[in-house]
């Protein structure tokens, strides 16, 4: 059983958002996505749960597609992001409600666990969601997207607003419900030190495009941080995949990707530091920012 | 289908409530400006009560169902043919409901009010259909073009201001059984108009539903 999505193009007022966006996603794993503001993460989730139309491109479960198939849709939770806003019509609704409607839809509800998010998160269910906090929100949205026990579930910024203890919790249950139902978990996340141990894979989506989509552990190997004077970072970088450079004066950062068989010149005197998995992501995708 | 039937089921019942109340309240004001009143009479008048209270509620419900309900479904992995044929198998519900406790309520209530009553089901289900159309339209345009939505809204809003208080003049009178028989004569005949207007506010409805939800995106 896999995910798979071919060709995705989805455009808003002439402008595309993503850009033949092609992915697939293996049953019993973790991804991240991870992107920057705008890069198309939520887009992208709501297209592969059929939340959204995309302008042109195909989604597909096990051959099947997804688009108007309940078979199918029954295997996909996406647990939106809520704003509750007043505009949105949720704000009147409680949280008792919204889960009671969740769980009529959600064929695999776990009611037991329902509870026990509930009790752990001291949720009060009787409060209308326009009356809780964004942490709460995000509560709300985990105990779906957990309970909904479907086997592709989608978690859009689901620790936004939540305190340290919370997100602790939160990935340690997703650790739990991943290790006993085997689901496949896509978590789109902007913390994304704190969510680096807990991916299995990691897919970078930059301006609408997937710009890697990779195992993490062998991502985070493949970078490392090459520091020193600028001429011995230049030479002992000659020929490599360099990322990020930062200068000041004349010494030299830059981050390098090493393809397998690649290695740093460190005969030259530079230092080479391991790089963490958002240390990586912004030499990736922060060019911009780079330093003259 | 059988999770989109035990949903669409309960919320009927929800709005129910909602139309038993409205009719409540009407019921209340006008036995405080009855003279004469007794249970008989006052057992026939209910419908009329019940119908402006399903109409008010069917008007509110369906703009919030499309505003509201109809993304939230999606969001929760229902097909769009589904969410379409759970709201019209709500708003069916609902109208077969109200008609059938009026007709319920004259047959145990008999007289010339109730019988009057009676003959005038088809033009109340015409009624009833068209404010549910027209509900419908009001929301799908809430949710795709806001501030057209919002103009329908406070014409309807003061159209349905003005029968109300025009109504609420009537039931001054509307224990006099003469006078009920004269206001309630008019809704006997159905006329060809009323016809044409509940099939054309259904085709423009589904045509505006399904022009939306075929291309709905998600925003809760």
């Amino acid at each position: 059983m896999s995910l798979h999505c071919e060709n995705i193009v989805k455009t808003y007022g002439g402008k595309d958002v993503l850009h033949d966006v092609t992915l697939d996603l293996q049953p019993g794993k973790i991804y991240g996505l991870i992107g920057r503001n705008g890069a198309g993460k939520t887009t992208l989730l709501s297209i592969l749960s059929a939340q959204n139309p995309a302008t042109r491109g195909s989604v597909t479960l096990d051959g099947e597609p997804v688009w108007e198939h309940r078979q199918s849709l029954a295997k996909i939770c996406f647990s939106r992001e809520l704003s509750a806003n007043a505009e949105s019509g949720l704000a009147a609704m409680k949280a008792k409600e919204y889960l009671r409607i969740a769980a009529t839809y959600y064929e695999d509800w776990d009611k037991a666990l329902e509870a026990r998010l509930v009790k752990l998160f001291d949720l009060n269910v009787k409060k209308k969601l326009g009356k809780m906090s964004k942490g709460m929100l995000s509560m709300i949205t985990i105990v779906v997207a957990l309970c909904s026990k479907a086997p592709y579930t989608f978690l859009d910024e689901p620790v936004a607003g939540l305190d340290v203890v919370a997100r602790e919790q939160f990935y340690k249950l997703l650790l739990e419900e991943y290790s006993s139902s085997g689901r496949t978990f896509v978590v789109s996340t902007h913390i994304i030190e704190e969510a680096a141990d807990v991916l299995e894979e990691v897919v970078i989506l930059h301006e609408g495009k997937i710009l890697l989509k990779e195992n993490t552990q062998t991502f985070v190997d493949s970078a490392v941080h090459v520091s020193g004077k600028a001429e011995e970072v230049d030479a002992a970088t000659a020929g490599l995949e360099v990322h990020h450079p930062e200068t000041i004066g004349r010494s030299k950062g830059v981050t390098v990707f090493l393809k397998p068989g690649q290695a740093v010149d460190e005969s030259r005197d530079v230092s080479v530091q391991p790089v963490s998995l958002q240390r990586a992501f912004v030499a990736l995708c922060g060019e911009e920012e780079a330093r003259p | 289908m059988k999770r989109n039937l035990k949903f669409w089921t309960r919320y009927t019942w929800e709005c129910g409530g909602l139309v038993l109340a409205v009719a409540a309240v009407l019921a209340v004001l006008a036995i405080f400006g009855a003279e004469g009143l007794d249970f008989r009479t006052f057992a026939t008048r209910v419908p009329y009560f019940l119908c402006i209270g399903a109409v008010f509620c069917i008007l509110v419900g369906n703009t919030g169902t499309e505003v509201l309900y109809v993304p939230l479904l999606l969001s929760m992995g229902e097909t769009r043919r589904n969410v379409l044929l759970g709201f019209h198998y709500f708003r069916l519900l609902i109208i077969m409901a109200t008609t059938a406790l009026c007709a319920l309520v004259w047959l145990i209530a008999p007289g010339e009010v109730s019988s009057i009553g009676l003959r005038s089901i088809p033009t109340i289900v015409c009624v009833l259909l068209i404010a549910s159309a027209l509900g419908s339209i009001m929301g799908t345009l809430f949710t795709r073009w806001k501030w057209a939505g919002t103009a329908l809204i406070i014409v309807l809003c003061g159209l349905g201001g003005g029968t109300m208080g025009f109504a609420g003049v009537s039931m001054q009178d509307s224990f006099f059984t003469a006078k009920t028989v004269e206001l309630a004569a008019h809704l006997m005949s159905t006329p060809w108009w009323l016809a044409a207007a509940v099939v054309g506010s259904l085709a423009v409805d589904l045509a505006f539903q399904w022009m939306l939800l075929r291309r709905q995106e998600v925003k809760l």
